[in-house]
């Protein structure tokens, strides 16, 4: 019965894995005569620790992650505790939530493209009205590039935390938050001490998903600054991008990717293994 | 979100190489977007429609990608009347810039043969030529010369143009598809307002004109950035103005926009003789001549490309810029731009009195592919493209020609203030190079043009960064025997 599914798995997953796993240990580029895929070993692996450039955007990747997945992780649960406070209008509030994620990532790159430009953009005026900004706008400068990707990740996917954490707090078992109610608890205590806790593991997973997504953030990077200005904004996706894609060093790129395979799977690893500790410890 | 608009049905059946496989996954995963296609059928001819025209092709079928311009747009539009003449059929697909090449990489080095006639941006003639993708157009000329008509005429082809666009180590293999050409676009009212002429010759020392030399651009530049409130010509300006405007986000807009400066200071990309000059004094002196201009630009200039530089110019923002010759149409379209019948063209300055003007080629290329279905039924529709009636036609209708005779044409003189400055900057332009490796060394001239433009390292260090980088790349390669 699993044959079907694991004979499509064989083919969308492991084929270009393993053949991506060859190329990484040839030369090959489809635009350079010279590069035909002689075997070079260890070559594009020793080039890639020597790389300065790879290193800066797995630097850029690392310090996008965790800002962004912490101020959602931080926000998404206050907005989620709100939200199972509210009765009438949940349903309704919960249905705004969702239309920051609905949008393709490339409309949300656009979308803050021009609201940042720095003549016309309404997020620059506003910005500029508030004293947050000069007249050259975000976009002009490392930090500000930078800062508006984590905002622009923090608003399409704080209400995806949010969410989840809401999920979480409604499938609570109520004999405890009752019990602790009884107790004398107040509403701070109720949630800081019950509540939370209990929907730790329901966080954890969405972080989870939310790391894993961000490490391959892409179309937003590439609408809204290119990479640019510098270095400041290209992440790993755009440097591999631009190594397979832009200066066709095929070979190369499959080495990015096997090597950001490994460290995303080695993340998912220690994260599903810290979850289900957790889960044997309840 | 991405689509294809056409699959052939060759592309199942024709043989393809072992690693084409995998690299085809990959692609596909990297998203090729192709968008809009016209297509015209062929098949019966009536020889009187032959118009001089070979009708020994008829049947054939042609599969086109061309770069999504207004150029690619006319032709679609056009390729009803080549199918008439000739009975060969041809489906034009466009794309975008960086989609085209992934796509055409893909075409060709999986030997797949959907395309037989691919317009590509000379930046890659080097590697597609170097890698025997393409035919030599040379004997396609020579094997069909009885069977194009007359309205062909391959010495009208500006040859400054055709030899950027396609001679690739002593070989031709292609024709110019797009001529492209970088200017100097200025706002010649307020040049000519007589209290402006005088508050800048009082101030400067020497009358106000269109800048021949990089000193006069920046004092012009600095002399028209106001603030709102300043008066210009005798109005009172409710928006800033800035002297200049220029394309400096990290993005080969960047990069080709400092070219234009190098090439004039005596710095550059690669020497005649081959070697790197990227961290040579005047590349260095013109990337600081460049930053150095930025006081004058827009805010956010280093986050702008092209598009922003047009649009700033169209807005009345800007007053002047170094931009390509194709933007001079949007310039001049009442519906897009405050600046109708405002505008001035001129050369590319130089760094002294007397230097020779340098522009900078933009040109894409017509090119045969090896694996193409008939190669001399796409060498007569590329030969149909080149032929006076279809570039004028593209001249008419907006778009930029390739021949002498649609320069040079009466009405349209006329009619497109541009034009004879579009001829002359595009007899004096320069290439920028053209071999295997110019992607990746464009890549790394975006990066630290860029990062000197934000400040983030001052233009000398960011250029022997590059020179550094650059020299990794090329290894043993150095110097370049073509390029």
């Amino acid at each position: 019965m699993q044959a079907p599914s694991l004979l499509i798995l064989l083919v969308v997953l492991a084929f270009p894995l393993v053949y991506s796993l060859s190329l990484s240990f040839q030369s090959y580029s489809p635009v350079d005569p010279e590069a035909q895929g002689q075997w070079i070993g260890l070559d594009n692996y020793v080039r890639m620790l020597q790389d300065t450039q790879f290193g800066q955007a797995i630097l850029v990747t690392l310090a996008y992650v965790v800002l962004a997945v912490a101020l959602e992780t931080v926000l998404g649960t206050a907005i989620g505790v709100w939200l199972s406070r509210l009765m009438r209008t949940r349903r309704l509030v919960t249905s705004f939530l969702l239309l920051p994620m609905i949008a393709t990532p490339l409309v949300v790159g656009l979308m803050f493209s021009f609201g940042l430009n720095a003549q016309f953009g309404y997020m620059t005026e506003t910005l500029q009205w508030l004293g947050l900004v000069g007249e050259a706008g975000v976009l002009d400068s490392p930090a500000g590039a930078f800062a508006a990707l984590v905002a622009m990740d923090v608003w399409e996917w704080t209400p995806f935390i949010a969410l989840m954490v809401l999920a979480g707090l409604s499938a609570a078992p109520q004999a405890q938050i009752q019990a602790a109610q009884m107790d004398g608890c107040n509403t701070f205590q109720l949630y800081w001490h019950v509540m939370l806790p209990m929907i730790k593991p329901v966080i954890g997973v969405a972080i989870l998903f939310r790391a894993t997504e961000a490490i391959r953030q892409f179309d937003q990077v590439y609408i809204l600054t290119g990479g640019g200005p510098g270095s400041a904004t290209t992440v790993n996706d755009i440097f591999q991008y631009r190594v397979s894609f832009t200066a066709f060093d095929m070979s190369y790129g499959a080495a990015l990717g096997i090597a950001t395979f490994l460290v995303v799977s080695v993340l998912a690893w220690v994260l599903f293994r810290y979850l289900n500790r957790k889960g044997e410890q309840r | 979100m991405f689509r294809f608009t056409r699959t052939s049905p060759s592309a199942m059946t024709s043989p393809r190489r072992r690693r084409a496989a995998g690299i085809a996954a990959g692609a596909t995963v990297a998203a090729l977007a192709l968008a809009g296609c016209g297509t015209s059928g062929g098949g019966d001819v009536d020889p009187a429609d032959a118009n001089g025209w070979s009708q020994e092709f008829a049947g054939v079928e042609l599969n086109v990608l061309a770069e999504a311009t207004l150029n690619s747009e006319i032709l679609a539009e056009l390729s009803p009347e080549f199918t008439k003449m000739t009975g060969i059929s041809v489906n034009i697909e466009t794309a975008p810039f960086a989609q085209l090449v992934q796509s055409v990489t893909l075409d060709f080095s999986t030997a797949q043969g959907d395309f037989d006639v691919v317009s590509i941006p000379y930046d890659y003639l080097g590697a597609y030529a170097g890698s025997d993708y393409l035919e030599e157009i040379t004997p396609l000329i020579a094997a069909n010369a009885d069977k194009v008509g007359e309205g062909f005429d391959q010495e009208d082809i500006i040859p400054g143009l055709w030899d950027t666009a396609a001679l690739w180590d002593g070989a031709y293999y292609g024709m110019p598809s797009n001529s492209a050409v970088t200017m100097m676009i200025y706002r010649a009212d307020v040049f000519e307002d007589e209290a402006e002429q005088e508050a800048f010759a009082a101030e400067y020392g020497y009358d106000l004109a269109p800048a021949t030399t990089w000193e006069q651009y920046r004092d012009i530049a600095e002399f028209f950035t106001r603030d709102a409130g300043e008066e210009l010509a005798g109005e009172t300006l409710t928006e800033p103005l800035y002297g200049v405007t220029i394309a400096g986000k990290r993005h080969e807009a960047a990069v080709f926009e400092w070219i234009n400066y190098a090439n004039s200071f005596g710095g550059g990309v690669v020497s005649p003789e081959g070697e790197l000059i990227v961290d040579s004094p005047g590349s260095v002196e013109s990337l600081e001549y460049m930053d150095a201009l930025g006081e004058f630009a827009p805010p956010g200039y280093t986050s702008a490309t092209w598009d922003e530089v047009t649009a700033q110019l169209q807005q009345g923002i800007a007053v002047q810029a170094i931009s390509w010759g194709d933007t001079a149409g949007a310039m001049e379209n009442p519906d897009q731009s405050a600046v109708v019948g405002k505008m001035g063209y001129g050369d590319v300055p130089v760094a002294a009195e007397g230097d020779e003007h340098h522009a900078l080629h933009g040109a894409w290329t017509y090119t045969i592919s090896k694996q193409a279905t008939d190669a001399d039924a796409a060498y007569l529709f590329v030969a149909w493209a080149l032929s006076a009636p279809v570039q004028k036609a593209i001249g008419e209708m907006g778009g930029v020609p390739a021949t002498r005779s649609a320069f040079e044409d009466p009405e349209l003189v006329a009619a497109l203030p541009s034009w004879p400055q579009q001829l002359s900057s595009l007899e004096n332009a320069l290439a920028r190079p053209r071999n295997a490796e110019w992607p990746q060394m464009l890549e790394q001239l975006a990066l630290q043009v860029s990062t000197a433009l934000v400040g983030e390292a001052t233009p000398e260090a960011a250029l022997t960064k590059a020179q550094d980088d650059i020299t990794g790349i090329l290894g043993d390669k150095l110097p370049l025997r073509a390029f």
